[in-house]
């Protein structure tokens, strides 16, 4: 995908990044655990049963950046986010939540 | 490098790390035994970590079977094949389509990292590199970056210090304070399982086992409840949960749960399921806990 810097597979469990490929600062896994947090605590405001529906997506934007983290697994306290960092100038934030999308599945395949 | 030992040192975990970085460097393959507290076997393939056997972190097994990951019978079935053929358990379970190959390797490397995370939270006193070939029934393949595993232990450590109360340790018992399941606004996320199972008897590595869960994860989920007032450890004189909150907090789904809060015994892996529709059976609340949650995977 055009516009990627960093990938990564993040454990929401733990917070640790278990693989990555891309550009990474060494404050990425502080990083990486603080995208875990957010899922989670994401996951209990949802509340048990999640009655809204299963969280698919984090999607974080600021001036210059787009981080898409998309959840790989379901079950509480379980599961995998795909983290995506890319420039958001040379991307369309939905056209590429789409692609990430298509693209997961195959990460844990 | 055949055979080497790393004596006592002062400092964190002992000479876990300077052994560790030492038969990266070396490119070791064999075991490296650690001794002390809880103490362990680190498998090393070709200078990496390939395997991590400890008994305060759940091994790959109790996680993919506590968890329901994969059902008791398929793992059976396919331990069983490869052990007629020969042949590496990742292989069989690929095969048989039980997990993917990218999940399983994700899986593994956590459960390396938590265990690795046990050993450098223990006390070790010596370690013994022995050059062997490698036999262990789930390895990781390519072996994880030593240097990567103390790191990310280090960061858990770093993580779990940084709450107010003192880290609990694996071999601390927790209880839930009383009242806390009514006063518990945020549930889920195994909160619940571990507020049913934190009697005072059990200690934060049972409850690893009993959910299938990492310590590092459970020790994590304990400091945050526990800083929500929801946990205490038991030692510090907590009284007994009163078996009333439960039922008052959820009769429908709790009644019962601490009365029929079984005697402490050796953990056993989820028990073959009967016929009929398991949501039907009056299982006490604790057991209908443990039932694996994702069967059918």
């Amino acid at each position: 995908m055009d516009g990627v810097t960093t990938v990564a597979l993040i454990d929401i469990a733990s917070g640790m990044v278990v693989r990555s490929a891309g550009e990474l600062d060494p404050g990425f896994p502080a990083a990486a655990a603080s995208v875990a947090d957010e899922a989670r605590a994401a996951r209990l405001v949802l509340g048990p049963g999640l009655p809204a529906g299963e969280l698919e997506e984090i999607a974080v934007v600021t001036g210059t950046r787009l981080h898409l983290a998309k959840v790989l697994q379901d079950k509480p306290e379980e599961g995998y986010l795909l983290f995506v960092d890319m420039d958001r100038a040379r991307v369309n934030v939905a056209l590429a939540s789409k692609q990430v999308g298509q693209l997961a599945p195959a990460v844990l395949a | 490098m055949n055979a080497r030992s790393w004596g006592p040192t002062a400092g964190p975990a002992g000479p876990l790390g300077t052994a560790l970085a030492d038969c990266a460097t070396a490119g070791f393959s064999g075991v490296l035994h650690v001794i002390g507290a809880p103490g362990g076997t680190i498998y090393f393939a070709q200078g990496g970590v390939a395997a991590i056997e400890t008994p305060w972190s759940p091994s790959a097994e109790v996680m993919l079977l506590r968890s329901g990951r994969i059902r008791e019978p398929d793992w059976e079935a396919a331990y069983a094949a490869a052990a007629v053929a020969r042949g590496h358990m990742r292989s069989e379970l690929l095969s048989r389509s039980l997990i993917g190959a990218g999940e399983l390797e994700a899986m593994l490397r956590s459960t390396l990292a938590d265990a690795m995370f046990a050993l450098a939270a223990g006390f070790v006193d010596t370690c013994r590199a022995e050059a062997t070939t490698l036999e262990h029934v789930l390895a990781l393949e390519p072996a994880a970056d030593a240097a990567w595993l103390v790191a990310e232990a280090r960061r858990r450590m770093q993580v779990l210090a940084a709450f107010p109360d003192p880290p609990l340790g694996a071999r601390e018992r927790v209880m839930a304070v009383p009242g806390a399941l009514r006063a518990a606004t945020m549930r889920g996320g195994g909160r619940d399982e571990i507020l049913a199972l934190a009697d005072g008897r059990r200690t934060a590595r049972d409850l690893a086992f009993a959910l299938g869960h990492g310590l590092y994860t459970t020790l994590l989920t304990i400091a945050r409840m526990r800083a929500e007032g929801l946990l205490a450890p038991a030692a510090q004189g907590a009284a007994e949960p009163d078996p009333r909150t439960y039922r008052q907090a959820s009769p429908s789904a709790d009644a019962g749960a601490v009365s029929a809060l079984p005697r402490r015994h050796k953990e056993r892996l989820p028990q073959p399921q009967r016929s009929g529709d398991p949501n039907s059976r009056p299982l006490p609340a604790v057991l209908r806990l443990l039932r694996p949650r994702a069967e059918g995977h």
